[in-house]
């Protein structure tokens, strides 16, 4: 045993000098038979090292031999060798003997023992205080290292022990870590205990363990709640990816700021190809759950929408995990990235009471509207034609009595601003509270919270109430931990419908009739087949009782045990239930505009009720056994254990028909079902096993190591495929530990590590690996019920497959006053989710099959810096950026097809269902996942204002051919990040945050449909007035104004797409604990934040189509009791 | 110390290994073919949905009956063309709706036939799980639908055996696969689908519909000893005429061996069918009764296979068949042709009571009144009998015999055909002097009993004759219209 233990170091040693040979060529040239030494206080191993270094003798010994050796001071001028080594090893009860060139170290025997009883008896008195915010700790418990406990602190924090002379003394309490002292003689102590909480950036958490940063190899961003909060404190998704910018929002240009809206979420760019349903994909609208990150609460798998209905105060912190090392342990849920999310513990003590108010205003942004007025209008109506009977093929006379009709409405002041008809500035309250308090032994937490959430579009809104209570017991060695949370979320939609039927109404149009009351018809068209098009007010629906909204409601329960099986072995167990409810009801008023046309037969069938419920229940639980050890100077950290994951989600709906009127808006009222209306119900199931075995590995802190497997199983796999295997290895490197770092005055950490692995994905419906039956439930067999097969079960379905590597360098300087954090990573996912076409004569169209790859390759940087820190000023600023080429390797013949049907749309006009001029995704090998593809154009030709295309041949064209397509431009910007800063001045702060990106691509969709291809009949942008075309010899952006054709997708509405945009500002002040106290509060804390300030972007084009984006500003007030 | 970790260890060991029963989860609004196919009703309910994906509108329901292929025989008049067809009657088959409505013919008949073959693989290790004779019914059911559907692909796709035994025919899927079947040639295409349908037959050899007490009737016929059809206390056993029994079986494989111009084996089959007295003719108060719940429009009883199609009742009466010219319909001279007005026609009951005149104020024209429910009453009996697609009608097991038994008994021959014109109340005599003749005579009698059946297109295309036009016009044989071209993916993906 010991023999192996010696080779094991001297392999070790080995190692050590081969890894350190590069850096210390320098110093090992020479080597003199006299050492010169100072050192005040130095482990006997140093000195040997550095005796060994000037002299070129080496040490040997059995490595416990210097363990527990008192430290030395040594004082060695040009000594001889011999003197230097009796010198060292003098009172250290240790002998040597020269061989050679090698000194061996052995145990000096017939050493005088120290009997036990000698030992005399001391008091030990003291306080013990926290060391961040120097209250005193009642209740800390005080023992012998490795013996009895003597006693513990009183209310005052005070404690008074008597103890051998020479023992050590260990402080415990919970939430802080161990602080140990060596007792020499009788004296007061006073004991500084290091909260837990407030080293939180010292350490990482994966949800199922915790490591400390300095031994980890992966890639983690952690983020305080204080952190999260003080950049939006409405809406934690974009604080999250603030800090981490990997972590991307997808712009969803369609949806804008509605509060209702879930957004997509990627990390380290797209991984998941669309799965062919039909639909054609566009740009601004990309949805779906398939790219997201998981997300885990306290141990167990929550979905976005419960990330963002959470209570921000609520949060401790939120770690990113990104690279294989970090992720690994989640196995096939991990490609994405996972996001691990604490909440606060109760804390002990006397009752604690804190309240926190919220008031939250915002606005419309509305700057990127530059709509025409009512004067302006008429006149683009005269410019481009609609009273010119040459164009229009009515009669002169008949145009003539339209205009005059409209421009009597412009000269009697009629100029509505529509815009503005459906927005509001908004105030949202939140009232928050939230009670702790107990014992050692129990303590508890009861919170609640009030949150309205009013959106800019009246009517909408998503209230959110919650309540929870946590307790939590401890017995000796048992924890006993048991949350109980209450969610209920309204959700409603504004009945004013898409903002873009706003934006499109003419400003000559009165908003209401002389009565007050919106007018139902504004306009009438007579189209060229004699038939009428008809210019709705959106206001009339607005009028009406129609009604869009959804609830839910949540309960969670989360228990967990905690129990010391063995000394630096722990057995946790979790169990988790989440159930919750939701409910979407749907009304359309029997008077709504799009009945209007309906036929007298169809009279009784106007109006429509829509009910959907659905219940979701998620099991989640799981058992490990952690194991920390410190072992010399090898510390592990291991962790094995098991998790399982049930969900199941059951869902009704049915739509019924036929109202009477506005006023009955009960499901009652209804005639019936629609014509071959049927409840509609789904059932899924999905379960998960895992099991995971975990080892974080370091060696006296300078060479790390981090291992994981894990196996999962998923009912969602084929069952030729139902275990998976996942693994992630890392290996790090604290330069800043060796020697030669040490006190370096510059480099005071610098870190190398690496790692790679491997992680799966599985977000696909459950029973895609069966071959499925479905049952003709509304269409009997004269003998009986039929069955139907619904698809191709592929049995041997598998998850996606996500190799990443990752290198990254951490680089602390002046005493880590700034801190550099490149990364580099590749990330290439494999074994995409696709479709792939059969033959019809299989009897199936397609089925489900893993084949597709991409490629995400990237960098990331994070720089911070402690710039100034004095008594009552500090200074941080901070700047974090990343990059990230996404490229499609392989795609399946199916999105082949899909691109088919993308060409085929988009060559037919809106009006027809088609997307003329607006790029649609499509995906081709080696380009990324959302290139802009359509034909080059080398702008208009000034001779006849026609576009002048480039061919694939490189010759020119006027005529647009969609087999010319390339990509003409990258959405994905070149670098995206954030930059800011924080100012202390004694207790007020302000904090300011940028968001930026450029390098990328965006094809201006304004500029196509409301400039360009603008309906003069509706209101467009005010760039229509821009020069177009209008003569030989014009230089012009835009074609021949005469030409009414349908603009086709070309590289002329590409622009370079850079923005900055002033993202958060916020100002706090708190209060002096002293005035506080005289308010009888222990703190009191105001802040102001806002939120989206300016922008500054380099594409002008109209943001927030169906609903537009909010600028928003928040007062909060914290106040503890 | 060492205790507890060791049962920690065999504690997270234990739970792991019991997992894999765990992660099996079968849906529930759904449900996997495994679990369907563990009980006896699983299999009932499969065989029932390959009847019910038959007869979907893009195939029997619409197109296979009175769609596509009719309008390619030239029964319908496209003077209006509501619905589309004109470019397929024109034999445009690169017309876009063309082409996606023969895409779905062939996609929706394979996808049918796999519903078949899962039967098939999973009926066997079942066999011990039915009760009575339903294992028998259920494989002789799944066999001879696979066939009947192979035939169909067989008689569009492919060319006619009588031009080509040896040409490419269809892959016949007989497997679960997501693998490419090969193509057979049109001679093994016929023998697979016959041996099929032998093999049915003889499994089926104890269908109830054999049995002296199963008695043909119109479902309204509660009187159990004239009617038995919908007696039997298994709702699977009832009606068996709206399923592969026996009869339409033998009747299926009278169709085939004609293709295949196997006259004996033809005869044998159809005369099975005849001889066994189980379908009698419609009563001529029947198909002429006044009242629209008292008649028979489908000549319901002397069906031997139909396809149930109550589902479609709406789509007829509004979109199909909806009087006037915007659904299918004929213009007076066509129907005067078709149904020789001048001569045979003057007496015979299809004419009269199969076509309804409306006038507009252009010209004449008829509203085909076959599929046509009572108006008056939305309950299903309200009508004598279902909405039904006939498949496999008596009369063309006269045909049939007719043709076969010329060339060794001429009289007989000619006697059947008789037999089937007297049902239909023509009174004028049949002059036939040669194997010619009869055959003319029986292309213009089945021209009129097949009005809207789907039918009429395949005998042309067995015979290679030219198709004749609504007045009369020939529009010569050719592959080009006899052939209908593969859907783009198949030729694509399949490799065709």
């Amino acid at each position: 045993m010991r023999r192996v233990k010696i080779k094991f170091l001297l392999v070790m040693k080995l190692t050590t000098i081969l890894l350190l040979v590069g850096a210390l060529h320098v110093s090992a040239s020479t080597f003199s038979q006299t050492v010169t030494l100072s050192r005040r206080k130095t482990s006997l191993k140093q000195v040997f090292k550095e005796i060994k270094k000037q002299t070129g003798y080496f040490f040997f010994y059995k490595g416990q031999l210097l363990q527990d050796k008192p430290d030395v001071m040594v004082e060695f001028n040009n000594a001889s060798l011999v003197d230097a080594l009796n010198a060292s090893l003098k009172d250290q009860k240790l002998s040597y003997n020269i061989v050679n060139k090698t000194i061996v170290i052995s145990r000096k025997e017939n050493l005088p023992v120290v009997a036990a009883s000698l030992a005399v008896k001391i008091e030990v008195k003291g306080v013990v205080a926290d060391k961040a915010t120097g209250e005193t700790l009642p209740g800390v418990s005080v023992s012998i290292k490795n013996g009895a406990s003597v006693g513990i602190t009183n209310d005052k924090g005070e404690f008074k022990v008597n103890v051998d002379e020479g023992s050590i003394l260990v402080f415990s309490y919970v939430g802080y870590d161990l602080f140990e002292t060596k007792v020499t003689a009788t004296k007061t102590l006073n004991v500084k205990l290091t909260s837990k909480m407030t080293q939180m950036n010292d350490v990482v958490v994966t949800g199922y363990q915790t490591i400390k940063k300095d031994n980890y190899t992966g890639n983690a961003v952690t983020i305080s709640g204080d952190q999260l909060r003080r950049v939006n404190p409405q809406n934690l998704l974009q604080s999250i990816g603030t800090f981490d910018p990997s972590f991307k929002l997808i712009d969803n240009n369609l949806a804008g700021s509605n509060p209702n809206r879930i957004p997509s979420i990627n990390v380290r760019g797209a991984s998941a190809l669309p799965s062919g349903d039909g639909q054609v994909l566009r740009r601004d609208d990309i949805q779906g759950s398939v790219n997201m990150p998981v997300f885990m609460l306290d141990g167990y798998e929550v979905s976005v929408q419960k990330v963002f209905d959470l209570d921000v105060n609520r949060i401790a912190s939120v770690t990113s995990l990104k690279d294989a090392a970090a992720t690994a342990i989640y196995g096939s849920r991990a490609a994405n990235g996972v996001i691990v999310i604490t909440t606060k513990t109760p804390l002990e003590g006397k009752l604690r009471v804190e309240y926190n108010y919220e008031l939250n205003l915002t606005a419309a942004d509305l700057s990127d509207y530059q709509v025409l007025d009512a004067a302006e209008k008429l006149d683009y109506e005269v410019l481009a034609g609609l009273y010119s009977s040459a164009k229009q093929q009515v009669s002169q006379d008949q145009l003539d009595e339209i205009y005059y009709h409209k421009k009597a409405n412009v000269v009697g002041g009629v100029n509505s601003y529509w815009l503005s008809q459906p927005l509001r500035n908004t105030i949202g309250h939140k009232h928050a509270v939230n009670l702790d308090g107990g014992s050692q032994a129990f303590r508890y937490n009861v919170n609640l919270r009030y949150q309205t959430r009013p959106g800019a579009m009246k009517g909408s809104a998503r209230d959110q109430y919650s309540g929870g209570m946590s307790f939590q017991y401890n017995v000796k060695k048992l924890q006993f931990r048991n949350e109980l949370s209450i969610t209920q979320v309204g959700a409603t939609e504004s009945p004013y419908g898409d903002f873009s039927s706003y934006v499109r109404m003419n400003p000559y149009y009165p908003l209401k009739d002389a009565n007050g009351m919106a007018m139902r018809i504004s306009d009438v068209y007579e189209k060229q087949d004699r038939s009428k098009e008809y210019v709705f007010n959106p206001l009339f629906d607005a009028s009406l009782s129609s009604f869009n909204k959804s609830k839910y409601t949540e309960i969670i329960d989360n228990l967990s045990a905690d129990l010391e099986v063995a000394k630096d072995l722990r057995l946790r167990g979790q169990m988790s239930v989440t159930t919750r409810s939701n409910t979407d009801d749907v009304f359309t008023s029997p008077m709504a505009n799009k009945y209007y046309l309906y036929t007298t037969d169809k009279i009784d069938e106007k109006g429509e009720y829509m009910n959907r419920e659905m219940k979701e229940t998620y099991w989640d639980s799981n058992i490990r056994l952690t194991w920390l050890k410190q072992i010399g100077g090898n510390y592990f950290n291991a962790l094995v254990g098991v998790n399982a994951r049930t969900e199941l989600r059951d869902q009704k709906e049915f739509t019924a028909i036929g109202f009477a009127n506005d006023r009955f808006t009960s499901i009652g009222f209804a005639k019936g079902y629609a014509e071959d209306g049927k409840p509609q119900s789904r059932l899924e199931k999905a379960r998960l096993f895992g099991s995971f075995f975990s080892m974080n590995y370091s060696y006296k802190n300078r060479y790390l190591m981090d291992g994981t497997v894990r196996i999962d199983g998923s009912s969602k796999f084929g069952v030729n495929n139902k275990l998976a295997p996942f693994w992630s290895f890392g290996l790090g490197w604290n330069v800043h530990q060796e020697e030669f770092l040490k006190g370096n005055p510059v480099i005071s950490q610098l870190r190398i590590k690496a790692s790679t692995g491997l992680t799966g994905s599985v977000e696909f419906d459950p029973y895609l690996s069966k071959t499925i039956y479905k049952y003709n439930t509304g269409n009997w067999y004269s003998s009986g019920i039929g069955a139907g097969v619904n698809s191709y079960g592929n049995e041997n379905l598998g998850w996606q497959k996500t190799r990443m590597t990752d290198i990254g360098i951490d680089i602390g300087l002046f005493k880590d006053r700034v801190m550099i954090m490149p990364r580099i990573y590749k990330k290439f996912t494999k074994d995409i989710l696709a479709d792939i076409t059969l033959p019809p004569s299989t009897g199936f169209l397609s089925y489900k099959e893993n084949l597709g790859d991409m490629e995400n390759k990237g960098a990331e940087l994070g720089i911070t810096v402690d710039a100034l820190r004095s008594k009552d000023w500090s200074v941080n600023l901070n700047a974090n950026m990343v990059t990230n080429r996404n490229k499609v390797v392989r795609i399946s013949n199916a999105l082949k097809k899909y691109n088919d049907r993308a060409d085929e749309l988009q060559s037919l006009k809106p009006g027809d269902g088609g997307y003329r001029g607006i790029p649609l995704l499509r995906f081709s090998e080696g380009q990324a996942f959302n290139a802009i593809y359509g034909v080059r154009s080398l702008g208009i030709d000034p001779e006849n204002g026609r576009e002048l295309y480039l061919k694939r041949d490189g010759t020119l064209t006027y005529d647009y051919d969609k087999r010319d397509y390339v990509v003409i431009g990258d959405p994905n910007p070149k670098v995206s990040g954030y930059f800011g800063g924080t100012v202390n001045y004694k207790r007020f702060s302000l904090y300011v945050q940028f968001q930026t990106y450029f390098g990328g691509d965006k094809y201006n969709l304004t500029l196509v449909e409301r400039v360009e291809n603008a309906d003069p009949r509706y209101n467009v942008d005010k760039r229509v007035f821009e020069e177009k075309w209008k003569q030989p010899g014009d230089l012009s952006f835009y074609k021949n104004i005469a030409d009414n054709g349908e603009t086709d997708v070309s590289s002329r509405f590409i622009q370079p797409d850079n923005l900055i945009n002033l993202q958060s500002v916020n100002f706090s002040y708190d209060m002096n604990k002293k005035i506080a106290s005289k308010l009888s509060m222990s703190s009191l804390m105001f802040q102001v934040t806002a939120n989206d300030v300016v922008r500054w972007s380099s594409v002008k084009e109209e943001r927030g189509i169906n609903y537009p984006f909010t600028r928003s500003l928040t007062f909060s007030v914290r106040a503890a009791f | 110390m060492k205790i507890r970790l060791l049962i920690c260890l065999i504690l997270i060991t234990g739970l792991f290994s019991s997992c894999k029963k765990w992660l099996e989860v079968e849906p529930e609004s759904e449900i996997a073919a495994p679990v369907l196919f563990s009980t006896e009703n699983g299999f009932m309910e499969a065989i029932n949905g390959v009847y019910n994906r038959s007869t979907e509108s893009d195939l029997y329901g619409k197109e296979l009956t009175f769609g596509t292929t009719e309008v390619l025989a030239q029964n319908f008049s496209m003077r209006e063309d509501g619905q589309d067809y004109r470019q397929t009657s024109l034999y445009n088959y690169k017309h876009g709706e063309f082409i996606k409505r023969k895409d779905k013919i062939w996609a929706g008949l394979y996808n049918a036939i796999v519903n078949c073959n899962l039967i098939l693989e999973n009926v066997d290790a079942k066999k011990n799980i039915f009760n009575g004779n339903n294992y028998a019914i259920v494989k002789g059911e799944a066999l001879a639908l696979r066939a009947y559907l192979h035939f169909d692909l067989l008689r569009l796709f492919a060319p006619s055996y009588l031009r080509n035994p040896s040409a490419k025919g269809i892959p016949y899927a007989n497997k679960y696969t997501k693998e490419i079947t090969p193509v057979s040639s049109v001679s093994e295409t016929i023998n697979l689908i016959i041996k099929d349908l032998e093999e049915s037959k003889q499994l089926l050899i104890a269908d109830p519909i054999r049995s002296a007490g199963y008695i043909v009737n119109y479902p309204l016929v509660t009187d159990t000893l004239k009617n038995t059809e919908e007696k039997n206390s298994s709702l699977f056993l009832q009606n068996r005429r709206h399923r592969l029994n026996y009869y339409a079986v033998c009747g299926t494989l009278a169709r085939v061996y004609l293709y295949k111009n196997d006259k004996v084996k033809a005869l044998q089959n159809a005369k099975e069918v005849i001889d066994s007295k189980k379908f009698p003719w419609t009563a001529k108060s029947d198909f002429e009764a006044f009242e629209d719940s008292k008649k028979d429009r489908i000549l319901y009883k002397e069906l031997v296979f139909g396809w149930y199609i109550p589902g479609a009742a709406k789509d007829i009466k509004d979109n199909w068949f909806q009087s006037g010219t915007r659904g299918f319909y004929l213009i007076e001279d066509a129907a005067d042709y078709i149904y020789e007005k001048a001569t045979a026609g003057a007496s015979d009951s299809r004419y009269k009571y199969w076509l309804s005149a409306t006038s507009s104020q252009s010209s004449r024209s008829y509203d085909i009144v076959k599929y046509r429910r009572n108006p008056l009453s939305t309950e299903a009996g309200a009508n004598l009998h279902y909405l039904i697609a006939p498949a496999i009608r008596l009369s063309e097991m006269y045909y049939i015999a007719a043709e076969c038994s010329y060339a060794s008994n001429p009289t007989v021959a000619v006697n059947y055909l008789t037999q089937v014109r007297e049902a239909r109340q023509i009174g004028d005599p049949l002059t036939i002097n040669n194997e010619e003749d009869l055959l003319k005579e029986l292309l213009k009698d089945s021209r009129k009993e097949w009005l809207a059946e789907g039918q009429l297109f395949y005998m042309y295309k067995r015979l290679n004759r030219g198709i004749v036009g609504q007045t009369g016009v020939i529009i010569p044989a050719s592959d080009n219209i006899f052939v209908l071209p593969l859907p783009n993916d198949e030729v694509v993906y399949g490799g065709r």
